[in-house]
């Protein structure tokens, strides 16, 4: 028997696009000269050691800074982990995606 | 949850070697898990377990997302797909391993998780540990528990080897 299957998916977590996200500004700026912000937010299933310590590997923070980072996605929801040009924004989602956190990446407004 | 780090079923050795202490049976049940996780990352696009293992990147904008996704969803597969392949190799001899191989061990246990934890629909109010024994859908949660036992002995291991 397999322990990955399941009928019911009544529960299950939601996609970030389903997520309550206010809308972001409309901005006149050139798209280009905007820097990109990437986020973690909030989840039930990670672990917060194995959070923190993703976050010290990947973007060579302290455990104390990774810890802080980590404990405000825990209690604000979500917290902005790296920015930088969308190239680098691409980059460490797909990199914290590989790692199994929930990122995602917008302009900074 | 004890930490005794010698009877641990992750061990540093020191000079940057490590080993995973599971018995037999334990090595053969975590491979079963290792194929059954191999299967669902061929499932459809769509199939809600792998939600959490390919999450959306811009969400703010569906169309950047597909197109995020498009070049970088099959990238994602094969680094999942090759930490899989070093996960079957060391749970495959007791031989010592190199740290980038428990590292590989860490993400496989964090994607089963994920995976079981969908499943289980773990929410910020939802328990597993209060999943009945006569709930279909205990082993899971005995599984899940399991799973995030070892995952943070592999962690705390990483962090102090």
């Amino acid at each position: 028997m397999s322990f990955l299957t399941a009928p019911d998916f009544g529960q299950g977590l939601p996609l970030a696009s389903d997520t309550q996200v206010a809308e972001p500004e409309v901005s006149e700026t050139p798209e280009t000269d905007l820097p990109w912000i990437v986020l973690v937010w909030n989840d039930p299933i990670n672990l917060m050691s194995y959070v923190s310590f993703v976050f010290q590997k990947l973007f060579g923070y302290s455990k104390e800074k990774a810890d802080l980072l980590m404990l405000d996605v825990h209690e604000k929801g979500r917290a902005v982990v790296s920015s930088g040009s969308r190239e680098h924004a691409e980059i460490d989602v797909f990199r914290l995606h590989e790692h199994g956190l929930w990122a995602t990446m917008q302009k900074d407004s | 949850m004890r930490k005794r780090k010698k009877a641990g079923p992750v061990e540093s050795l020191g000079d940057g070697a490590f080993r995973i202490n599971l018995s037999e049976d334990e090595r053969e049940t975590m491979l079963r898990f290792v194929d059954q996780l191999e299967e669902v990352l061929t499932a459809e696009h769509t199939d809600p377990r792998l939600r959490r293992l390919f999450p959306t990147a811009y969400h703010e904008d569906p169309d950047l997302d597909a197109e995020y996704q498009g070049y970088m969803r099959d990238e994602l597969s094969q680094s999942r797909a090759s930490s899989i392949a070093t996960v079957r190799e060391i749970l495959g001899s007791e031989n010592p391993i190199a740290e980038s191989q428990l590292y590989a061990f860490m993400m496989v246990l964090n994607s089963l998780r994920l995976v079981l934890g969908t499943l289980l629909g773990v929410s910020e109010d939802e328990d597993t540990d209060d999943i009945e024994e006569d709930d279909p859908s205990f082993g899971q949660a005995q599984l899940y528990g399991y799973l995030g036992w070892l995952l943070e002995w592999t962690v705390d291991t990483l962090s102090n080897g």
